[in-house]
């Protein structure tokens, strides 16, 4: 498949119209939110043993994902455990904490891709051109989520989250600095394993956090973003099953390739009936003292 | 079925790769179905502390069904455009529509579930009917990926249904087996104008991507915290049953507007 590049800069702008026009419904969406938040009682909570937790699995979920690609050796868990421990008290309401911890994740998201992009075969050259258009558009659409959730909480008169999901920062810095010597391939895999991972979560915390929010609208606000990860996972799925199996040919967008594409292919990128939320990470793991 | 088997490159780790998918295929059935069912436990203890919204039946239905059908018109089929010309017309569907559906007695989270479920059977019978033309040869060469697509999704589809059929159960209400009495029709029209399968992925992206838009715009209005649950955990799947119809037809895998400009925010035009 080939990309025209003035034709995608021409759709990324009017995709930006498109955006601007769809957050006005999602703003006074958040109207709502400031006056159903301010009926909410104090939803402020101790999820430090839940983030400990989450922080365990994580780690060892993302180190397995890339070990595979022998990229990145065992991070310790105790590294995170540090950053963690001063977010068990950082709450002052259950939304605002739900609200911050998934501008955090956005802002990782963003960081990620911004990396990867960086990196020869994800927005060089030689990439692969679907890959490299997913990463930039989905790294867009990250940086969308983290404003629309920070709009929320300003609506709430609560601190904006600029910065990473604290949990997940210095095991995304360690992967990216062992991608530096890795082949192409391996490379390749190795960014995918990483933001499929960073995708499966973001994508598992909202499906849990529509349940969590006290507001509607904050719910409404998750629901039109999580299944937009969801379809991230699909994506990488499929794209991580391609270059596992040595046919990063097929990662192409043309009917006659997907014609080529094995039977597996069409149900890689969905392997659950109901979307598991055993992933999903503790609500107030990125929020703000 | 006629199965594309020349010139695939995956020969040497089609066995890998399906090996993989076999391992994820017990990892669902050993975790997210136990899962699921511990849910649907709570699904049906929540469900009795929720209050009935007299409107949700009306609402849901303005949701699944006229709003539904502008979502299809926004294909430009031209069978699809004009049903929903007819359907905004005042009461012009009403003719079509059976007089009680959902089931009369049924308001509230658990009227939502009824048309959930109608909406699963109605994407159900969709799939059955394209790989029964597909296995007829009626739709010429199929790829391998669209056949396992269609019965992954179609297995999919029938989980969600049992899991409102479930909720439905056991409040000693009737299992709801037909298809969305509202869109069965327009969908049966629209079917027998398929003749190929691009044909039949464009109409199965209608039905996904009208079924995840609908539990989205659902999960904002429903009572019970375990039905917004349930319906949270299936609308991220329909969506990515569109996104690899996307990547099917050669489009951008993802959510995205008439033109085909990726969206940031899924929408729930085709839903209201």
């Amino acid at each position: 498949m080939t990309i025209d590049p003035g034709a995608l800069a021409e759709l990324l702008e009017e995709s930006q119209d498109l955006q601007a026009d769809a957050l006005r419904p999602t703003r006074e969406a958040l109207d709502e939110l400031v006056e159903l938040h301010r009926a909410d009682g104090d939803g402020t909570n101790d999820d430090g043993l839940a983030n400990a937790t989450f922080h365990d699995e994580h780690q060892r979920a993302v180190s397995a994902s890339l070990a595979g690609a022998t990229l990145l050796g065992a991070a310790g868990g105790a590294v995170l455990a540090g950053v963690l421990a001063n977010s068990a008290a950082a709450a002052s309401s259950r939304d605002v904490q739900v609200l911050q911890t998934a501008a955090s994740i956005e802002n990782l998201a963003v960081m990620t891709y911004e990396t990867a992009l960086t990196l020869p075969y994800i927005g060089g050259s030689s990439a692969n051109p679907v890959i490299k258009t997913f990463a930039r558009v989905t790294m867009g659409q990250h940086r969308e989520h983290a404003a629309a959730f920070n709009a929320a909480l300003f609506n709430l008169h609560a601190r904006a989250q600029g910065k990473p999901d604290p949990a997940f920062v210095p095991v995304v810095n360690r992967a990216v600095a062992s991608l530096q010597g890795a082949s192409a391939t391996a490379g390749a895999l190795g960014v995918v394993g990483l933001a499929l991972e960073l995708e499966n979560i973001a994508a598992e915390t909202y499906v849990r956090d529509t349940v969590l929010v006290a507001s509607r609208s904050n719910r409404a606000l998750l629901a039109s973003i999580m299944g937009v990860e969801s379809q991230h996972v699909a994506v990488l799925l499929a794209v991580q099953a391609l270059l596992q199996a040595g046919a990063p040919q097929l990662i192409a967008l043309s009917p006659s390739t997907a014609a080529a594409l094995p039977g597996v292919a069409g149900r890689v990128g969905f392997p659950n009936a109901f979307y598991p939320t055993t992933s999903a990470a503790p609500a107030s793991q990125g929020a703000l003292r | 079925m006629s199965q594309h088997q020349s010139n695939n490159p995956w020969h040497g780790t089609e066995r890998e790769l399906a090996a993989m998918t076999r391992d994820l295929d017990d990892l669902h059935h050993d975790v997210s179905q136990p899962a699921m069912r511990d849910g649907l436990d709570a699904v049906v203890h929540a469900l009795h502390e929720a209050t009935p919204r007299s409107t949700s039946r009306r609402n849901f239905l303005r949701g699944a069904g006229v709003g539904v059908l502008g979502g299809v018109a926004a294909l430009a089929v031209p069978s699809l455009a004009g049903a929903t010309a007819r359907g905004r017309g005042a009461g012009a569907r009403g003719a079509e529509r059976p007089a009680a559906f959902p089931p009369a007695g049924l308001s509230g989270d658990l009227a939502v579930a009824a048309v959930a479920a109608s909406l699963e059977n109605l994407a159900v019978f969709a799939y059955t009917a394209g790989i029964g033309a597909a296995t007829a040869g009626k739709l010429g060469s199929v790829p391998p990926a669209v056949v396992t697509f269609a019965t992954t999704a179609r297995s999919q589809h029938t989980e969600h249904a049992a899991a409102w059929n479930a909720v439905l159960r056991d409040h000693h209400r009737a299992r709801v087996t037909e298809v969305n009495p509202t869109l069965a029709p327009v969908v049966k029209s629209d079917f027998a104008s398929v003749h190929d399968v691009v044909g039949l992925a464009k109409l199965a992206l209608t039905l996904e991507t009208i079924a995840a838009e609908t539990y989205q715009a659902q999960i904002s209005r429903l009572v019970s915290p375990a039905a917004v649950a349930l319906a949270a955990s299936i609308e991220p799947v329909e969506m990515q049953h569109v996104a690899i119809l996307y990547y099917v037809l050669g489009e951008y895998p993802g959510a995205q507007n008439a033109a085909g400009v990726p969206l940031a925010f899924s929408s729930t035009a085709k839903a209201q």
